[in-house]
């Protein structure tokens, strides 16, 4: 399900190029689409993920993400934050 | 403590690529070999750490600095540079180190001025087109003004880009242009994507050069073009004791008076100095794997502008 809500995130990033999406990230601040062709992560040399949500470019390999500020992706890796993964059924294993 | 130990390490900075470029690839290493911030020794660290700084005070008032330290002619060699790029529309231009913007607007301009005139060719013969489709090939060359053609501004140092972009809004400059954070010597770039890469005096105050030229040829397409545009030697030695006295007592007060910052322009001067001349720079290119490597030197060699191909 959040494999789907990627794609479709992506999907709507790389078409909506005009008008700002509804929602927390201002259009000023997003990341310009056609730059996602050419952006990959300075360490790996891999794809990123663009997660409109957060505003940031993900590479789910190395688990990292480096943030877009102003509408200017920052892809200094010392900038990047690890995404923590988070444990399957969190709080269900009570004693 | 560092006297004793410096010949040899400066051997060591030449010929110990192999080494450093291990030494680079493991992320986390502290401080890294020692190597030069203007006259003084210090670390890779220290350097890079020193070197944003310097950008980072000098960022508002760097066009102005740029204009009264040489007088505006630095305008006049980046029209060369972009004159010499011979963009065509359609073309994907990597500018490095591009903070400001100046190449980047320059490319922009060229490329809608090349759109233009070829519009104006195709116009002259249909002489008898209808309005309506005269009106018609209006429109649909408007929605590509540029032809395609972009340019995506990289540097280092976020108040750089700050500036860069901000001059872009206010020049009117939005289509094909893009900005991004990051470190020539590490490009966030993939394989084989750009028709130019541009570097406009910018390449001296990376680290690692070598670094900086193999990314440099990695993001290139292959039949790419590489270009450098950067202070250089001075052959002629009367001009050379000139532009000496000029760099060393003028340009630091200069700096001092315009920016309230000596000591950056100080740096700047030496930056200049610590430079590999002309052939010397030209066989590191040549290193990086570019063919067809030469150098045009501008004002007697004040600046010169290195070009390789990817081939």
């Amino acid at each position: 399900a959040m494999l789907r809500g990627a794609t479709v995130v992506l999907r709507r990033a790389l078409s909506s190029g005009q008008g700002p999406e509804p929602g927390q990230v201002p259009g000023s601040a997003r990341l310009e689409p056609s730059l996602l062709r050419f952006l990959v992560c300075p360490l790996s040399k891999r794809p990123l993920r663009y997660d409109e949500a957060t505003n940031e470019l993900i590479n789910e390999e190395l688990g990292i993400a480096y943030p877009v500020i102003d509408g200017i992706p920052n892809m200094i890796p010392e900038a990047a934050r690890t995404t923590q993964k988070k444990p399957p059924a969190e709080g269900s294993k009570q004693p | 403590a560092a006297a004793g130990l410096c010949p040899y390490r400066a051997l060591l900075a030449r010929r110990g690529g192999a080494l450093r470029a291990f030494c680079g690839s493991v992320r986390g290493l502290a401080a890294g070999p020692e190597t030069h911030f203007g006259f003084q020794r210090v670390t890779e660290a220290e350097r890079r750490e020193k070197i944003y700084r310097v950008f980072e005070s000098v960022a508002k008032k760097y066009d102005v600095m740029n204009d009264s330290m040489t007088l505006g002619i630095h305008r006049v060699w980046k029209d060369i540079l972009v004159h010499k790029m011979n963009p065509s529309p359609g073309t994907l231009l990597l500018d490095v180190a591009g903070g400001t913007g100046d190449i980047a607007f320059r490319f922009i301009n060229y490329v809608r001025s090349v759109q233009e005139r070829q519009l104006q060719r195709k116009l002259r013969h249909h002489q008898n087109l209808s309005w309506q489709e005269i009106a018609e090939s209006y429109q649909e060359d408007k929605s590509k003004s540029l032809g395609d053609s972009q340019v995506v501004v990289c540097d280092i140092n976020k108040e750089m880009l700050k500036v860069g972009k901000q001059k872009a809004q206010h020049l009117g400059y939005s289509e094909g242009l893009s900005w991004v954070l990051g470190n020539a010597e590490e490009l966030p770039f993939d394989d084989d994507k750009f028709d130019v890469y541009t570097i406009a005096f910018g390449i001296r105050n990376v680290t690692r050069i070598d670094l900086a030229l193999q990314e440099a040829y990695r993001v290139l397409k292959p039949g790419g073009r590489f270009l450098c545009l950067e202070f250089s030697q001075v052959s002629n030695s009367l001009l050379s004791r000139l532009y000496d006295l000029y760099s060393f007592q003028v340009i630091p007060v200069l700096g001092e008076v315009i920016a309230g910052d000596w000591k950056s322009y100080q740096y700047l001067v030496e930056s200049i100095r610590r430079f590999p001349p002309q052939e010397e720079f030209k066989a590191m290119i040549e290193d990086a794997g570019f063919f067809k490597v030469d150098y045009q030197n501008l004002n007697s060699g004040i600046v010169a502008i290195h070009s390789g191909f990817k081939l």
